[in-house]
């Protein structure tokens, strides 16, 4: 329980069940303590907002999309690291999403190192 | 009902009572004098027949004259001039119905000799008639002579009243009764066709304006040109005595149109049979407008050459067809754009999702693996998954290849000829709006091929809009397009799409059809690859080659035995 507390929360929000299964097991792997949810409004309707230290988050969702999570948080005041993911290359969306605050976008499929990094300066900057 | 007969053509008896009478007749000639002045100063027409009929009272004492016209029915009458009538007797003739009886007797040449029955109107009240008939009764039965057109139709009649008592010294001037009744016909007629001329002038003016058209003559000869009111208007010439000139037109002409205006002109004065010209005048307010001229040729009565034309204004027309023909261009561009567009990024989705699942198991388990001790168990796990994600890929895979052959193709004999026509016809607005000067030269004879039209259109449709892209950047030379059709020597027809646009490097060749390489901003590079896959499906080829000079040329060629052709393969999407 010590050492969970000590690992940094990540939480990941994607309609893609392959995703949500393959991506906790990296990020464990790669030190982090993990959630994953299947959409926006379970992860707001969940208790680990408040911990999360870096939110990994799809764009493109049924229901509630990435974006309209991240001006959610903005709105309750829950400064969330976040990096976006997507599985539509699109650098006009790609620049508006950073310019927005978010850490990083990465397009799918993303190495290992490129998220690496990403998680490395979410955690640093908050 | 009372009949009047005709006078039949007799030369006058000798006799003193005719003797006076013709003493005083004038000539036909002072008849014709004295009323041709009257029409010269556009008298109106019953007064120039009431002095025809003062001329004849006054010639032949005892009778008065009165001339009945025909309305525009011919059935009925109307009473155009009987000066010398009380107004009472003329009105018992006013509007009665005129029968026209076969009879030996007549007009000498005529051979319908009429006899003229005039009939009250059947609703006539007693009254009206009985006064008729006390008017009447001061006068004999007249005597008549039908007035006759040149032709033989019946205009009108010429009817002679006796005052009761007078002798009956009418029989002896049947000659100038004719002469009189031809003088008549002659008022009748001059006087019909200038109301004609008048209403058919004011039908073609309304006509004018409705239709927008305005009409010009122009004799070559002379470089005489008449120009109508509305012309005058439409150029905004003001005052009617600025004389109209070919120079003053060409001042008015879009510059642009000018050098067509002098060809024009100079086939004209070669005596072509008929023209048509549509071109641009810029009016002094820098408004443009869009003129429609139609003009024939014909000769004037000197026999020189004239052609007489109309000059519609097609602005509101033209105006409309470019907004319809730009909306057009624009559906087409956005069409082809978003449906590729939606497509590429569908697909480009439901490839990489799966595709993120591989890569991260895939690196979960090698860091699983290089762990001391390694975690097998948990590699082991993210391997099947690895192996799941990219079975997950391939049904995305297969099941875009399903969608692709549901489509279906047909598969018909087409000419080549005609299928690049069509197109050619379909984009000849977009291409001339980009400045492309399209050619054609096409094979006199091609034979037929075996393969699915529309999608073999697409093929050249994208070959004219790469070419027209290729060029939009190029403003030093000719923006050109050569669309050539021709059987090779391998019983192939051929295709070739020419440009002077941008070209491409030789190492870039093998690159070009290859799906995602484009050198445009904002293209898919799928275009091409999409082109290539269709032609071979069609067991033909397609290729690029540059120019020697300027551009490039995209050829295609399908084998033309049909034989040589099975239906379009669909077994690969690799086009995608």
């Amino acid at each position: 329980m010590t050492v969970m507390a000590r690992r940094p929360l990540v939480s990941v929000v994607d309609d893609d069940e392959s995703l949500r299964e393959s991506l906790p097991d990296l990020l464990r792997e790669l030190g982090y303590s993990v959630r994953a949810f299947s959409s926006a409004e379970e992860f707001l309707a969940s208790d680990c907002v408040a911990q999360t230290r870096c939110l990994i988050l799809d764009i493109a969702m049924p229901g509630m999309t990435g974006p309209d999570l991240q001006q959610e948080l903005t709105v309750r005041g829950q400064e969330i690291p976040i990096i976006f993911i997507t599985a539509l290359a699109d650098e006009c969306v790609r620049a508006r999403l950073l310019e927005r605050g978010a850490v990083e976008c990465l397009f799918k499929p993303f190495s290992d190192t490129a998220l690496f990094e990403a998680l490395n300066a979410a955690v640093r900057g908050s | 009902m009372i009949r009047l007969l005709p006078a039949p053509h007799r030369e006058p008896r000798n006799g003193a009572a005719d003797d006076r009478a013709a003493r005083a007749a004038p000539g036909i000639a002072e008849i014709s004098a004295t009323v041709g002045g009257l029409i010269r100063q556009g008298r109106p027409l019953p007064v120039v027949l009431a002095t025809l009929c003062q001329l004849f009272d006054a010639a032949v004492e005892g009778y008065c004259s009165s001339v009945l016209v025909l309305d525009h029915t011919g059935a009925r009458v109307r009473i155009a001039a009987g000066p010398g009538l009380p107004a009472s007797h003329l009105k018992h003739l006013e509007g009665r119905r005129v029968s026209w009886i076969e009879t030996p007797f007549g007009v000498k040449n005529k051979a319908k000799a009429p006899v003229i029955v005039l009939e009250p109107p059947a609703d006539a009240p007693r009254e009206s008639q009985e006064a008729a008939a006390a008017a009447a009764s001061a006068f004999r039965l007249p005597e008549v002579s039908p007035i006759l057109s040149l032709t033989g139709e019946p205009l009108g009649i010429f009817a002679l009243y006796r005052h009761e008592g007078n002798p009956d010294v009418v029989r002896g001037h049947s000659a100038l009764i004719s002469q009189f009744a031809h003088v008549a016909s002659a008022v009748i007629e001059r006087m019909q066709s200038d109301e004609e001329l008048k209403r058919s002038a004011a039908l073609l003016e309304r006509t004018q304006q409705l239709s927008s058209t305005c009409c010009f003559s122009w004799r070559v000869e002379t470089n005489e040109i008449s120009w109508s009111k509305e012309l005058r208007q439409l150029f905004k010439l003001g005052a009617a005595d600025v004389p109209v000139t070919l120079e003053l037109i060409g001042a008015g002409i879009h510059p642009e149109d000018l050098p067509s205006f002098h060809k024009l002109i100079a086939r004209a004065r070669g005596g072509v049979s008929h023209f048509e010209f549509e071109h641009r005048i810029r009016l002094s307010d820098n408004s443009i407008k869009y003129l429609r001229v139609v003009a024939h040729r014909t000769r004037d009565q000197e026999g020189q050459l004239e052609y007489i034309g109309a000059v519609q204004d097609v602005t509101h027309r033209h105006d409309t067809e470019e907004v319809l023909a730009k909306l057009r261009a624009e559906l087409a561009r956005a069409a082809r754009i978003t449906s590729l567009g939606v497509l590429t990024a569908a697909i480009t989705h439901e490839v990489n999702q799966p595709l993120a699942g591989i890569v991260t198991n895939a690196s979960t388990c090698r860091r699983m693996l290089a762990v001391d001790p390694p975690d097998v168990e948990g590699a082991r796990e993210t391997a099947r998954r690895t192996i799941r994600d990219a079975e997950r890929a391939s049904e995305v895979v297969k099941r875009l290849r399903a969608l692709f052959c549901k489509k279906g193709t047909t598969c018909e004999s087409l000419d080549l000829n005609e299928a690049t026509r069509e197109v050619v016809a379909l984009s000849l607005g977009e291409l001339e709006r980009n400045k492309v000067m399209v050619r054609t030269e096409f094979a006199a004879e091609l034979p037929p091929i075996q393969g699915d039209r529309v999608q073999l259109q697409q093929v050249i449709l994208n070959l004219f809009l790469n070419a027209s892209d290729a060029m939009s950047g190029v403003d030093d030379r000719p923006r050109q397009l050569l669309i050539r059709t021709e059987r090779d020597e391998h019983d192939r027809v051929r295709l070739s799409v020419r440009d002077t646009g941008v070209g491409f490097e030789p190492q870039d060749v093998d690159r070009l059809f290859d799906a995602f390489y484009t050198t445009k901003c904002g293209g898919m590079g799928i275009g091409l690859s999409v082109s290539r896959f269709i032609v071979e499906s069609h067991k033909g080829r397609l290729w690029a080659t540059p120019n020697d000079g300027a551009g490039a040329t995209f050829s295609f060629s399908i084998p033309c035995k049909p034989q040589d052709v099975r239906m379009i393969v669909t077994g690969q999407v690799r086009c995608l």
